[in-house]
């Protein structure tokens, strides 16, 4: 059975071709607009690893983190940051928050299937 | 000896000069900016569908042609050339998905732009305010007073503004940004 990725991202463009890549590699894909979408979409189903954009309306990206950490089904599912951000300063906060990773956009296909797969097989 | 005196009337017309031309230039930047938004929305739109639907034929052709290859015996050169397109059309898919990323960069640094844009209005709306609060008929010092306050509220608004834009994207070009697991 092809494990579940949640995408989390305000572009529907990049949203797109998240989805366009993961799928090509096996994987379901369910995609989330916002912070708020993402957390009631993780809500409805346990998902195998959480892909987040960090700036987002409604709810950002650390603050979707702390709140699905604060969710027993939620405490060991992976979640990678995938966002424009790269100072140390965002990593650190990404990973006191509870993220597992950080990639920064633009994304390879390749390489994020690669990380995909490092993570959760 | 002559008292000095400041032409106040002559001052808050500048203010509002300054401020009336200013916002007008501004709103004419931000009516472009919305333009450049509206168009790189349609163009992401119509080529992540074009890309969808070339890459579903491509994936398609594919397909019959690995049937056609199961029936037919090619010979070594042909079927070479055949792994080599494929590996070139899977490389330039990989190049052409990350490029398709263009408009959620593109969108952010507009969005902090047209803040900016924002945020100038109002330091220009401010400044002729201020002017307004000058009276030919108060005296000098009050004027200077008046002056010093105008300069001091628009440094405190300019650093407000500059400190709620904060820079999130760095990029310079579309290639392949760092990944780093924890």
């Amino acid at each position: 059975m092809a494990k579940t990725i949640l995408a989390v991202d305000d572009s529907g463009s990049l949203r797109q071709m998240v989805a366009f890549s993961l799928t090509a590699a096996g994987y379901q894909v369910v995609q989330a607009v916002d912070g708020q979408d993402g957390l009631n979409k993780a809500r409805d189903q346990v998902v195998d690893l959480v892909l987040t954009d960090q700036n987002m309306p409604n709810m950002d990206g650390l603050t979707l983190i702390k709140s699905l950490r604060g969710m027993s089904s939620y405490q060991k599912v992976p979640i990678l940051m995938l966002t424009t951000e790269s100072s140390d300063e965002m990593k650190a906060k990404g990973r006191a928050a509870g993220a597992n990773g950080w990639l920064v956009k633009p994304f390879d296909p390749k390489r994020l299937i690669d990380v995909v797969q490092k993570v959760i097989g | 000896m002559q008292s000095e005196t400041i032409p106040v009337e002559e001052l808050r017309q500048l203010l509002a000069g300054v401020s009336d031309h200013g916002t007008q230039h501004l709103l004419e930047v931000e009516a472009d900016l919305m333009q450049t938004t509206y168009l790189l929305s349609e163009a992401i739109e119509k080529l992540g569908a074009c890309f969808m639907s070339v890459h579903e034929a491509v994936t398609a052709q594919q397909q019959e042609l690995d049937l056609l290859l199961q029936q037919t015996k090619l010979p070594s050169e042909q079927q070479q050339k055949l792994l080599h397109y494929r590996e070139v059309i899977a490389k330039e898919v990989n190049t052409a998905v990350t490029g398709l990323q263009f408009q959620d960069l593109t969108s952010q640094l507009i969005a902090r732009t047209i803040k900016r844009v924002n945020g100038l209005k109002e330091l220009l709306s401010a400044l002729a305010t201020h002017g307004d609060s000058m009276d030919s008929e108060q005296e000098h010092q009050e004027i200077a007073r008046l002056l010093q306050e105008m300069n001091q509220s628009l440094n405190s608004r300019s650093v407000e503004l500059s400190g709620g834009l904060r820079k999130a994207v760095d990029q310079h070009h579309m290639g392949s940004g760092e990944i780093e697991l924890f």
